[in-house]
């Protein structure tokens, strides 16, 4: 099932990028 | 209000906490990935189960939060709480965000339709509207009690909205389906997906802790700055 394992690895890549998108931005506001 | 000190000690801690959880967020894709088997009529995106209603729990259990420092403002009028209050509310929008992209992406293939306006996806984007409202009226306010006051009102009268969206999905004709594992008598699934299901849970609510006090650190920060800048 080729099109629903796109679909799952978009998802993982947007909590991924979320996550650590904020973690930076509060790395940043924490300095 | 904690001294300036204790605002750096609360950063320090929350990143280490962070780091934790990032850790463990590593530790559940490859348990979610490698090490759970796939669902057999949805397939691979079901393995999106992982994520998307533990961020979801965090988003409310923040929330939650938001509304009980509110509350816990209004009684004792302790500005921590008011702080904490805001950290938790931030915490919580950048959950909801996970939410509100992953729940599409997985109702594309499951549903055919990458949005419903059905109950509990309507209620999803309604609690992170009055929350964006909660950070507008924050940002509108310059004296630090009346902001504290004002914003405490509007956490604890949204806090109401945190029970009602998760009850969507039973008092009405919702879309969404209903908890697998948290329901009456035994979890409906298979002992490898339960495992890394709670996984998922235990990771995001380390993750919201060391988060919110990154944030909790900053916002006391940013208060003695106040102070001395007024």
């Amino acid at each position: 099932m080729p099109e629903s394992g796109n679909y799952m690895i978009a998802g993982y890549i947007v909590v991924a990028v979320v996550v650590v998108g904020y973690v930076v931005n509060l790395w940043r506001r924490g300095k | 209000m904690p001294d300036a000190a204790s605002a750096e000690r609360q950063i320090r801690r929350g990143r280490a906490v962070t780091l934790i959880a990032l850790l463990g967020l590593a530790v559940l894709y490859v348990m979610a990935l490698q090490f759970t088997p796939p669902e057999r009529t949805m397939g691979l995106v079901q393995k999106l189960y992982y994520v998307h209603p533990p961020a979801a729990y965090a988003m409310q259990l923040a929330f939650l939060t938001t509304g009980l420092c509110s509350l816990l403002y209004l009684l004792l009028r302790d500005e921590r709480f008011d702080l904490f209050a805001e950290a938790s509310a931030e915490v919580g929008m950048v959950m909801g965000m996970i939410v509100v992209i992953t729940g599409p992406i997985w109702g594309r293939p499951a549903w055919g339709v990458w949005w419903a306006w059905e109950p509990r996806l309507t209620f999803t984007v309604l609690e992170l509207l009055v929350f964006g409202g909660y950070f507008a009226l924050r940002g509108a306010v310059r004296d630090p009690q009346e902001r504290a006051k004002f914003a405490a009102v509007l956490g604890m009268m949204a806090l109401v909205l945190v029970p009602f969206n998760h009850l969507t999905v039973y008092y009405f004709a919702s879309q969404h389906p209903e908890p697998v594992a948290l329901r009456a008598g035994k979890p409906a699934l298979p002992f490898e997906m339960l495992r890394t299901f709670l996984t998922g849970f235990g990771v995001f609510t380390v993750l919201y802790i060391g988060l919110a006090m990154q944030r909790y650190g900053i916002g006391v920060r940013a208060a003695h700055q106040e102070v001395a800048d007024a």
